[in-house]
């Protein structure tokens, strides 16, 4: 909690990196999240194509703290026969709360029809989908617009909010278009003015809070927020209100 | 200990880190020597020890020309770049003459194709190294070998690597351990738990705290600092102490 705020990361990791030191200890994660006061970290495993295995890895991570972490789920178009039966069995058996993509892994923009299976599977339910953003082609945040239009009843979250200024400015605007697109602002560029540009002209409504835990430490993610020249109610909402809205916690 | 949203740092901060003046394909925000005092003080931090924007990627001599309007004489204090060319050995000296040098950064030259290797950089690091001069080397422009073979030849000459970045989280601990007179700014470490654990081998002594404005934003390293297991006389350490014990000529550890 900060000032009686609840804290949501929403964007973490489960599974190792270790070219990049990228470890899933839960407990270096939690001590991270207590030492700024984060409640809740949302989390994924984008390393298996099948979904299932890392669906699965998530769902075991999420049960040895369940009140500290909630579990996403993952399903890749290049094994796009049991994306749907994948998807159900996260949510409705794993207990997974929302819908992780990562399409530089595929040779598929994000809106093209492979992956509208999962919008629509997202679109029925009302689900959050938080996909990697960034400037390479498949994962241009410009294209969220189209699947917002597609399936208004989906939340579509660009992850790193495009990470670099052109990638960004698109995925602005695609907020600013569709009531059903966020911006999540982990990013290792930490560029200066960026959390104040998304505020500022996406709206603060519209921002959330995430560190890319366990590949970074949630503190100097968090650090940008508190230490961003915007409001303190902004504040609030970057950090834990936006979330608990979109996940519905 | 209580978090809030506003922060202010609970010691005294002496930034490493911070490059001024506008690259060619991107302005900086601040504009000035006032707004960036202005930004310093927003986020609490005292003093900068200061590089041009031009020295990294255009001229590392006309840079420091550069630097000259930005320097304050109690806040921002200058950090010449340094490349292995004789202008740029005559330009650093003549600066030393007059008691001015009391870093220097080194500007990227592999980027051409000339390695960090004693046969390229051997005169400067000599000079260097007889000086008492500390040298800040940006990992992101460096080779790992490079770094350790060649500051292995010259043991008594005090680096700071700078910016080392998950991507570089295989070298830390191996250049850290194999160059005993080498500190780690802390601008871009950011794996999981990594400031406590790297304190915790090394020490806090081999640390400095650098934010890298205008590249990141300034706050948000500093934030994370201040929310570690390390002690607060440890916190004085990096964040100012042992940049003021470099600069002075007293960085050698061994």
């Amino acid at each position: 909690m900060i000032e009686e705020q609840r804290v949501i990361d929403f964007h973490g990791h489960t599974g190792r990196l270790d070219l990049y030191n990228g470890v899933d200890d839960p407990d270096l994660i939690l001590h991270a999240m207590d030492k700024v006061g984060i409640d809740v970290s949302c989390v994924f495993n984008i390393f298996h194509p099948d979904g299932t295995t890392g669906n699965d890895i998530t769902a075991r991570f999420v049960a040895e703290h369940p009140d500290r972490f909630v579990g996403f789920a993952y399903v890749s178009p290049m094994m796009a026969e049991g994306m749907v039966d994948e998807l159900t069995r996260a949510i409705d058996e794993l207990g997974l709360v929302a819908i992780k993509l990562y399409p530089p892994y595929t040779q598929w923009d994000l809106n093209e029809p492979i992956w509208h299976p999962i919008y629509e599977f997202a679109n029925e339910r009302g689900l959050a989908i938080i996909f990697h953003t960034g400037s390479d082609p498949h994962s241009h945040p410009g294209l969220l617009a189209d699947c917002a239009a597609k399936f208004p009843n989906a939340n579509f979250v660009s992850g790193h909010a495009g990470n670099v200024a052109e990638p960004r400015a698109a995925a602005i605007r695609a907020a600013q278009d569709y009531p059903n697109i966020f911006l999540e602002t982990c990013s290792t560029f930490r560029t200066p003015g960026v959390i104040e540009q998304l505020v500022n002209e996406a709206g603060a409504d519209r921002v959330l809070f995430g560190s890319d835990i366990a590949l970074m430490d949630s503190r100097p993610q968090l650090g940008k927020i508190i230490t961003a020249d915007i409001s303190d109610e902004a504040k609030r909402l970057v950090c834990g209100g936006n979330a608990a809205r979109l996940l519905g916690i | 200990m209580s978090i809030q949203f506003t922060f202010r740092p609970r010691v005294p901060v002496f930034d490493a880190n911070v490059r001024v003046g506008d690259l060619h394909y991107q302005p900086s925000p601040c504009r000035n020597q006032d707004q960036l005092l202005a930004e310093m003080d927003r986020h609490g931090v005292d003093k900068a020890l200061i590089y041009h924007a031009q020295t990294e990627e255009v001229s590392p001599l006309d840079g420091n020309g550069f630097l000259e309007e930005w320097l304050d004489s109690s806040r921002l204090f200058p950090q010449w770049s340094m490349t292995p060319t004789p202008d740029s050995l005559a330009q650093i000296q003549g600066l030393h003459e007059q008691g001015r040098v009391h870093s220097v950064r080194l500007h990227n030259a592999r980027k051409v194709g000339l390695p960090f290797r004693p046969w390229a950089c051997g005169t400067m690091l000599s000079w260097l190294s007889e000086n008492r001069i500390p040298l800040w080397i940006p990992l992101p422009d460096a080779d790992a070998d490079e770094l350790a073979m060649t500051l292995s030849a010259f043991p008594e000459l005090v680096t700071v690597l700078v910016g080392a970045h998950y991507s570089h989280a295989l070298w830390v601990r191996p250049l850290m351990t194999t160059l005993p007179n080498a500190y780690l700014e802390l601008s871009r470490i950011e794996p999981l738990g990594e400031v406590e654990a790297l304190c915790e081998a090394y020490g806090a002594e081999r640390f400095v705290y650098g934010s890298w404005y205008d590249r990141l934003a300034m706050g948000s390293m500093l934030f994370y600092l201040h929310h570690t297991d390390i002690s607060d006389s440890e916190l004085e350490l990096i964040c100012a102490g042992n940049l003021l014990r470099i600069l002075q000529g007293e960085g050698r550890h061994d």
